[in-house]
């Protein structure tokens, strides 16, 4: 594949799938810093991907099992260098939309933020209708694992949202 | 709250992205790599200057001073003093090309991009030139006299020298790279 050819296929993915990007970064990002971090890693990472891509999969699942592994990989790693510095300073390059927020949104974000890494992806894939063995091609787990895995994360969103019954 | 009403909620982002790219902090950022890509390049290349020049200067100093017959040293003097003078040219080049790009983002960051991808070439002249340098060492300490274990511990030098080459030539290929991406995520945006 040229460069060219390359270049055309990541800006296609990622005007396509800027939805899918934004809600993994602000899974596994909470200040603007990280955001800023976590979405450049993961736009190298589908850049470095478009030659790999042998159309097995759709581009959304491939997208996503980019942009999952590399937010995980990306927490592992923050967490061994906490970065020091004045980070309130910093400008950023990614900034929250200026539209109403639905409040229900916020807390179901926040919830996913407290899972563990693995847990927070199975949610995101769930929620956006993956089906199980997609979701075991992604993260490299068997589906009885994802099977269960979703049951224990449904029960514990549902207990948890009693608050807007 | 069911669990279908949380996929409603979830699914509203699908239709307006909650990020949008400040474009003023990303012109910053650009203009943050540009001069550090920058200050890396001139330091490299004037380093290379002084190095290459010093040192030739130097081996043809001092071989003319003990009358030495020693043609090996002599060639590499002359090459060294060719790889400065080399170096220089293209710092001189790479100067003039720069008044090609305007000051908008787009002409910083393809700024950015031109000085990156000069930096890759010269680290990986620099460290093909090695090879050349070691080798004509090696056959200066031979004819010299010098034992062949003296001539083996100067060629694992140099061969840890390719190798640190090496190393750097990926950190600016990276660097470079990263560039690269920011462009086409800027264009697809």
């Amino acid at each position: 594949m040229t460069e060219k050819g390359q270049q055309h296929i990541f800006e296609q993915w990622l005007s396509q799938h800027k939805a899918l990007v934004f809600k993994v970064v602000r899974a596994y990002a909470f200040t603007a810093m990280d955001q800023d971090d976590l979405f450049q890693e993961i736009s190298i990472q589908v850049w470095r991907s478009v030659t790999a891509f042998r159309q097995e999969s759709s581009v959304t699942t491939w997208l996503y099992r980019i942009a999952l592994n590399t937010a995980i990989k990306w927490v592992r790693k923050e967490r061994k260098h906490q970065q020091d510095g004045n980070l309130e300073e910093v400008e950023h390059v990614l900034q929250e939309n200026k539209m109403p927020v639905d409040e229900r949104l916020v807390w179901l974000y926040e919830e996913i933020s407290r899972l563990d890494e693995i847990d927070r992806s199975v949610t995101l894939l769930m929620l956006d209708n993956f089906s199980y063995k997609e979701m075991a091609d992604i993260l490299g787990i068997t589906e009885s694992n994802v099977g269960v895995k979703i049951n224990r994360i449904k029960k514990h969103l549902i207990s948890k949202s009693k608050k807007y019954s | 709250m069911e669990f279908d009403d949380m996929k409603k909620i979830w699914d509203t982002q699908n239709n307006e992205p909650l990020y949008a790219v400040n474009e003023t902090a990303l012109h910053h950022r650009i203009l943050s790599k540009k001069r550090k890509g920058f200050h890396i390049t001139n330091i490299s290349e004037w380093l290379s200057v002084l190095v290459y020049g010093g040192t030739a200067c130097f081996i043809f100093g001092v071989n003319f001073y003990k009358q030495s017959g020693n043609v090996w040293m002599y060639v590499l003097a002359a090459w060294m003093l060719g790889s400065a003078l080399y170096t220089l040219v293209s710092r001189i080049r790479r100067i003039r090309g720069e008044r090609q790009f305007d000051r908008t983002m787009n002409g910083d960051l393809a700024h950015a991009i031109s000085v990156a991808a000069y930096q890759v070439r010269l680290s990986f002249l620099m460290r093909w030139n090695i090879l050349p340098m070691g080798l004509l060492t090696v056959l200066s300490v031979l004819d010299n006299g010098k034992s062949v274990w003296v001539a083996v511990g100067v060629l694992v030098f140099f061969v840890i020298s390719y190798y640190a080459g090496g190393w750097e030539h990926n950190i600016y290929k990276n660097r470079k790279h990263e560039l690269e991406v920011l462009q086409n995520k800027l264009e697809s945006c």
